[in-house]
């Protein structure tokens, strides 16, 4: 683990995501605390699909994706799970941070009676959706890098996706069910319907996460050349 | 044990053929694969490792022929030091290795004892706590070598492996090769034939995608005896219109004049006398024929 680490999380992209979302939470206004899950749900999307693009397809950049070949596909998969797994806690670390650094700089007021304890709950709902959201826009990014061996694939993929669901059309269309409801949730009168679009990115990571092996022995199995006989 | 390739062809997508009906059977010990750029052997080494599937043909590795069926049980068997890589540049030369190491499926004791043994032998133990990225190409080319050897497979390939060694780091590396490749089989291909002449007892020449010679280091030096000249030319212009018409392997100063040896089916026809073919006169007279 620690040396997938190294490998998952080189200096640059740590420095790269704490710039950005010290940036998001000095540039993006908001004024109540309700807003800060509003502001960062989306941005911080972009931002795992932009870091977990790679964590595969370095592979093929660093040349080293025919040694890896000849390695058991078992310890291959769980190399890429564990790089995935370790790229997504640290940016639910930095989404938790980031929600911080809003009151920081910020000060947003308060719309919870509850004080205090209305603050923390508001936290931990932001968090467990940022987690989820976090976690499938990786996994879908990485997924789609794998699947066309190339990490632009994979950010591209991801932002056209990004840019149909995080929109009033994608909000119309999908409503509850949207990859955004949260974003889009209405905050007013505890309607936690937004959890479905949740469930749906779950029910989606899930499925990406079990579709990686098979895409990955794809990836790995000889490269057919030019009339190619079909093998037993 | 051995590795048998019959009538393989390789065509890429785009049509370009990178090997063409080549036949060939690799026994065990040290193989050596010459030839210039281009000639085919990275292709016919990435179809021996299971990255590239051939056009046609056939090839099997101790009896298992290469089917989608058998990959897994190949590429078991297998070590591969390709001829670009670059490896992991945040970890350490041990930590990278004890990684791959890992991955290979070697436990954690055998792999440190493995890993402590083979930079050794490749001169890089007191570099093992450095970066990839802080390594020279010489050291990088090693590492990667050592990554080949962890598994201590039972074939092992190496495309170009003392490409940007020193001659000291070479002769290393081949000595490590030929150590290695005791009950074992080392494809070892290169286009500098003095390597090869150093640690093959046999070899194959390729060129423009085919094999053009197969055999012991002694019979492609016999393939060019008596066609290797030794000759004087006056100046320059006369050594360049001996380089215009035959193939020069040698050309040096020796006071006013220049030494050259030529090579030629028939004696040139100048004054000249044969003398005694070098591999490397060999591999030309063999190409050029």
């Amino acid at each position: 683990m620690r040396y997938e680490t190294k490998i998952a999380l080189p200096s640059y992209k740590i420095a790269c995501a704490l710039f950005f979302v010290v940036m998001l939470s000095l540039v993006r206004g908001v004024t109540y605390s309700y807003e800060i899950g509003i502001a960062m749900e989306a941005p911080m999307a972009i931002l795992a699909a932009a870091l977990c693009a790679d964590t595969w397809t370095q592979e093929i950049t660093g040349r080293r994706w025919e040694i890896q070949r000849l390695y058991p596909m078992k310890k291959r998969i769980s190399s890429i799970y564990r790089r995935l797994l370790i790229q997504e806690l640290f940016l639910s670390a930095i989404a938790a941070a980031g929600y911080g650094l809003f009151f920081l700089f910020q000060s947003p007021g308060t719309a919870t009676e509850d004080g205090l304890g209305g603050e923390i709950c508001q936290f931990s709902v932001y968090l467990a959706a940022v987690v989820v959201t976090l976690f499938f826009w990786g996994l879908l990014s990485n997924l789609l890098s794998c699947l066309f061996r190339n990490m632009w694939a994979g950010t591209g993929g991801s932002l056209l996706l990004w840019l149909l669901t995080n929109s009033s059309a994608g909000d119309r269309c999908l409503g509850v069910w949207n990859l955004f409801s949260y974003t889009f949730r209405s905050v007013e009168g505890g309607d936690f319907r937004w959890v479905y679009g949740k469930i749906a990115c779950v029910c989606m990571g899930i499925m990406a996460a079990s579709a990686l092996p098979g895409i990955i022995k794809r990836c790995h199995a000889p490269r057919v050349s030019l009339l190619n006989k079909k093998r037993g | 044990m051995g590795m048998k390739i019959e009538d393989l062809t390789v065509t890429f997508k785009n049509r370009i053929r990178a090997v063409d009906h080549a036949s060939l059977e690799i026994p065990g010990g040290i193989f050596g694969l010459l030839g210039e750029n281009g000639a085919g052997k990275t292709t016919l080494m990435r179809v021996l490792t299971t990255v590239l599937a051939p056009s046609d043909g056939r090839v099997s590795l101790d009896g298992i022929l290469y089917c989608q069926r058998n990959y897994e049980k190949i590429q078991r068997k297998i070590g591969y030091l390709p001829q670009e890589i670059d490896l992991y540049p945040g970890l350490t030369v041990q930590e990278c290795l004890e990684y791959m190491g890992d991955l290979s499926g070697i436990s954690g004791q055998t792999c440190r004892e493995r890993i402590r043994y083979y930079l050794e032998r490749t001169g890089l133990q007191e570099h093992r706590r450095k970066k990839i990225r802080q390594l020279s190409g010489g050291m990088k080319r090693r590492v990667a070598l050592v990554q080949a050897l962890l598994n201590e497979p039972e074939f092992l390939i190496v495309d170009e492996p003392t490409t940007g060694l020193d001659p000291e780091e070479r002769i290393r590396i081949r000595n490590l090769l030929v150590d290695f490749s005791r009950g074992r089989t080392v494809l070892f291909s290169t286009h500098m034939v003095e390597d090869l002449a150093a640690t093959c007892n046999r070899l194959a020449v390729m060129k423009k995608e085919k094999f053009l010679f197969a055999g012991t280091m002694k019979e492609l030096s016999e393939q060019a005896r008596g066609h290797v000249w030794s000759c004087r030319a006056a100046d320059e212009a006369a050594a360049r219109q001996l380089e215009k018409n035959y193939h020069v392997s040698l050309k040096q100063y020796a006071g006013d004049e220049l030494q050259m040896k030529l090579i030629s089916k028939t004696p040139p026809l100048v004054e000249c006398r044969p003398c005694e073919p070098t591999p490397e006169d060999a591999y030309i007279y063999v190409t050029n024929r």
